[in-house]
């Protein structure tokens, strides 16, 4: 990467127009990525990401400029175009770099390479195999393995000399059922900040066995009904409901700007008392954590909502300007082509005292949503939705038959105070969260827990 | 390094690695964007990229690699990597390059001196729109963010049978997003408009107005019933829907059993209303092409003609799969990904009527707006969707009022059958185009 003096020009040059603040964030990342259709392996493909962005800040203006040239004539050049932006004079800085003593907390034993694509192979036959025989409606199976390796040099002009490798290893398993013309696929995709150790440690069956059986469940699934219900989530992934419905809302790029339906509420009740929220950066090899987020600032655990009552956000460098609040190690980007922002890492509802059996028990008619999709949430106004994977009807306090096709939607600040019962199994999804910065690995996480009531988006009435 | 020199240095190493046949894919963007708040600029992007595929044919297999950096080291992770990855394919139906086309169409993409639009000009119009959307109306409460752009973009393939494509293109465009609301309620939306040549082209005015209209006519929505009921799909939320749905059309997808219309090659899958099409060679709309991902002449191809599926989307791989000729829509997703299939500029042919008109005919009905969570709420090989919307309730034939908290759930096969009628209302932005469409009735979820 580049050297200091090289980096302390650009910084000066940044600085050159009336900047306060200059910041380089350099990165190199080689993916890979094999897939397997039907136990075909029909991709493979290696890439090699290189570039840096530079921003500059004066208060709450922000220049950023990307390249991926890095010779330093291209760089000064870069620096100074975006200095270009403001016309104030230089002030005197002088930059001694202080390099971050980072202690890394997410181990990797079997760095990705491409030396380890035999193994990686067996690997993917031994899932394609197991999603095949995962049921007798599956037809057609996906197995995709990827990795990649970023290592990010962060500086800027207030010292900060930082560098962290990342390294992310990913295995997305799908089966397709067939049933008459019906057509369903079942996923299952866990990922960890690790190396090869982790997909080594799955229990590749298990997984497989799950993909397909929620694909062969949901093929005879009927529609689900439509209208207002209580809904049972499971836990793990069903975390996506904090992430859409809070979530975003408490990031400072609504917040900071007034335009989030949480900003000015903290230490009011926002949500059940029930509800204890946490963004946490630091578990050890966790999907969404970091050694350091992507302004050079090393993650935390941040404690979102406590027993209902709002306690803090989540904060990068220029919401910190504009709220004067101090940042929480929540400065994401997802690659040099993006200026950070305020992001998630892994957040997750904490454990309450309730158990799933209850839950269904002390629910006469309802949806059990076992399995969650992706979903979206407009901050402003906090309208959100998801959509489900694998759910179930609740009849007379039993799961009863399987139900498809549904987005549950609400609106954050009611659906919050509606969740009525929380349980004591809390885990965590894997997932990609797409925002103003890009698409990032985050965990969405949570107990089982009930909502008193949401829209169904089911098509047929009851 | 310059692109040709790499090009050079790469083919003359991959020979002696012992590639027998190389392509690369090189595409580079440059694009400048402002956002203002509040009066104030808020922030200013500068961007030089520009990324480089490679793919080579050793012992018999093609291999893949990428990378953003042309310098000389980077020859030897793409010989090595893709060598490497050819070794593990189980396949080896992709196994040519293309020489190229007889001929190549001609189109107007690129401007040159957009990109030099000079940055005082692009703050000057982006805070104005913003000054036009707060005077447009009193509720407006806040510019969440008003934007100017231009960016310029262009491909190069080449490859050691002699193919050499080259095409700029370049775009300008403005966008505003703003909020509107009281004490007790907050609504959003935006608008924007391009220009592909002129970035004064752009109408800051016109985009102020409907942006202020899409927001503050939201004001005082709430949940409508539950219940099969007509609705009209607006251009834009049908475009959306189209777009979430078009990868159906792959003749890839249809070979892989990802897509419903397998086997139904030659059938009448949809009313006789719908004609759908992919132009790649329409003037002044942004994507257009004259060559796809594999070099290959870019052409207009009829997918459905009133109602009968009449081709699937084919590269040269699918095509000879099914024993057909490639309809030019090889694709990759930039420079990283494997040649796939993508449409160029797909869009359903409008009909004749206002999207006004198309409203006066229904007594109780939805027009939808805006469909939410597209990523998630569609399955493309089943066709189910079920959407997070929001739109306006209609009553006797006109807009009645405005409705969130609703979702419209059906099948997008179905739908295709059950188009009423299309309005004349089809916007061209790029990629997937649909008029609005009136559908027979769809299943709404609310109170």
């Amino acid at each position: 990467m580049l050297q200091p003096i090289v980096v302390e020009r650009i910084l000066q040059a940044a600085l050159e127009t009336g900047g306060d603040f200059a910041e380089i964030f350099v990165e190199d990342r080689t993916d890979r990525d094999l897939g397997m259709i039907g136990g075909v392996l029909e991709r493979a493909l290696s890439g090699r990401d290189y570039g840096i962005g530079i921003r500059i800040l004066k208060g709450v203006f922000s220049v950023y400029a990307y390249t991926s040239d890095l010779s330093e004539d291209n760089l000064l050049r870069t620096a100074r175009k975006a200095a270009g932006a403001l016309d104030g004079s230089k002030l005197d800085t002088v930059i001694n770099f202080d390099r971050l003593q980072v202690e890394n907390r997410h181990p990797v034993l079997q760095q990705p390479s491409a030396a380890q694509h035999s193994r990686k192979l067996d690997i993917m036959r031994t899932a394609h195999e197991a999603l095949k025989q995962g049921h007798p409606l599956i037809e057609q199976t996906s197995v995709g393995l990827l990795s990649w390796q970023q290592k990010v040099l962060i500086a800027n002009s207030e010292g900060l000399w930082a560098e962290d490798t990342r390294t992310y290893t990913r295995l997305r398993l799908s089966a397709v059922a067939v049933d008459g013309s019906n057509r369903q696929s079942g996923m299952r995709a866990p990922g960890a900040l690790a190396g090869m150790e982790f997909v080594e440690g799955l229990d590749i069956a298990a997984e497989a066995a799950e993909a397909a059986r929620i694909a062969a469940t949901m093929v005879k699934a009927g529609y689900a009904p439509s209208g207002k219900l209580p809904v049972v989530i499971e836990n793990g992934f069903g975390g996506v409901l904090f992430h859409e419905a809070c979530g975003h809302g408490l990031e400072a790029t609504a917040v900071g700007v007034n335009a989030s339906v949480f900003a000015g509420k903290l230490g009011e009740q926002i949500a059940s008392p029930l509800v204890t929220a946490i963004d946490d950066g630091t578990i050890p090899n966790a999907w969404g954590s970091l050694n350091i987020d992507d302004e050079g600032m090393k993650t935390q655990r941040n404690v979102l909502i406590e027993n209902g009552i709002l306690k803090g956000y989540l904060i990068d460098r220029v919401g910190s300007r504009r709220m004067n609040m101090a940042p929480t190690g929540s400065g994401r980007r997802q690659s040099y082509r993006f200026a950070p922002t305020s992001r998630m890492n892994n957040t997750f509802i904490s454990e309450g005292d309730s158990t799933r059996e209850q839950m269904i028990a002390n629910t006469e008619y309802g949806i059990y949503a076992r399995s969650l999709g992706g979903g979206s949430v407009n901050t402003a106004t906090s309208d959100f939705n998801f959509a489900i994977n694998e759910a179930y009807m609740i009849r007379n306090g039993k799961i009863a038959e399987p139900i498809k096709g549904a987005t549950l939607i609400g609106k954050g600040i009611d659906t919050l105070q509606k969740i009525d019962m929380v349980g004591g199994n809390l885990d965590h999804g894997q997932g990609m969260c797409g925002s103003v910065s890009g698409s990032l690995p985050v965990n969405c996480g949570q107990p089982t827990l009930r909502v008193s009531e949401m829209t169904v988006g089911g098509r047929k009435g009851e | 390094m310059k692109i040709t020199q790499f090009q050079e240095r790469l083919f003359e190493q991959g020979r002696e690695y012992g590639y027998t046949d190389m392509e690369i894919y090189y595409s580079a963007s440059r694009s400048v964007a402002v956002t203002v708040r509040a009066g104030e600029v808020d922030s200013y992007r500068v961007a030089e990229t520009s990324g480089l595929s490679f793919r080579g044919l050793i012992r018999g297999r093609m291999g893949y690699a990428s990378t953003e950096q042309l310098e000389t080291d980077s020859i030897s992770f793409l010989l090595e990597e893709a060598a490497g990855n050819a070794a593990v394919l189980d396949t080896d139906d992709d196994s040519d390059l293309f020489g190229g086309s007889d001929q190549y169409p001609q189109l107007q993409t690129y401007t040159a001196g957009l990109l030099d639009t000079p940055p005082d000009k692009l703050i000057a119009a982006a805070k104005q729109l913003e000054q036009l959307v707060l005077d447009a109306d009193e509720r407006i409460t806040m510019v969440r963010q008003s934007s100017a752009s231009v960016r310029e973009h262009e491909v190069l393939i080449a490859n050691t049978r002699g193919l050499h494509c080259h095409q700029q293109d370049s775009v300008g465009s403005m966008s505003v997003y703003v909020l509107a609301g009281t004490e007790s309620e907050t609504v959003s939306g935006g608008w924007f408009d391009y220009d592909l040549s002129n970035f004064e082209a752009i109408d800051p005015q016109q985009i102020a107005e409907r942006a202020a209209y899409e927001v503050v006519s939201k004001l005082g929505a709430s949940s409508m019933p539950s219940g099969m009921v007509p609705v009209i799909l607006r251009e834009d939320a049908a475009s959306s829907l189209l777009a979430a749905h078009a990868s159906i059309f792959s003749a890839e997808q249809v070979e892989k059993g990802f897509s419903s219309l397998v086997g139904k090659l030659g059938e009448t899958i949809a009313g006789s209303n719908i004609t759908l099409v992919d132009d790649p060679l329409m003037e002044r709309v942004p994507g257009t092409t004259t060559f796809d991902a594999e070099g290959v002449a870019a052409s207009r191809n009829v997918l459905i003609e009133q109602g009968k599926l009449n081709t699937f989307l084919h590269n040269r791989k699918t095509a000879a799969k099914a024993g057909t000729t490639t309809t030019g829509n090889a694709a990759r997703g930039g420079y990283k990904g494997k040649l796939g299939v993508s449409h160029h500029n797909l869009y359903i042919e409008p009909g004749t009527r206002s999207l006004k008109q198309l409203i006066a005919d229904i007594d109780y009905g939805v027009l939808i707006t805006e469909l939410h969570g597209l990523h998630a709420g569609t399955n493309p090989t089943s066709g189910n969707f079920s959407l997070s919307c929001i739109g306006y309730l209609i009553e006797n034939g006109a807009i009645a009022r405005p409705v969130n908290q609703i979702t419209v759930s059906g099948n997008f096969y179905e739908l295709l059958n059950d188009v009423v009628e299309l309005g004349n209302d089809a916007r061209f932005t790029g990629s997937c185009t649909s008029p609005s469409l009136r559908v027979r009735e769809l299943s709404i979820s609310g109170s």
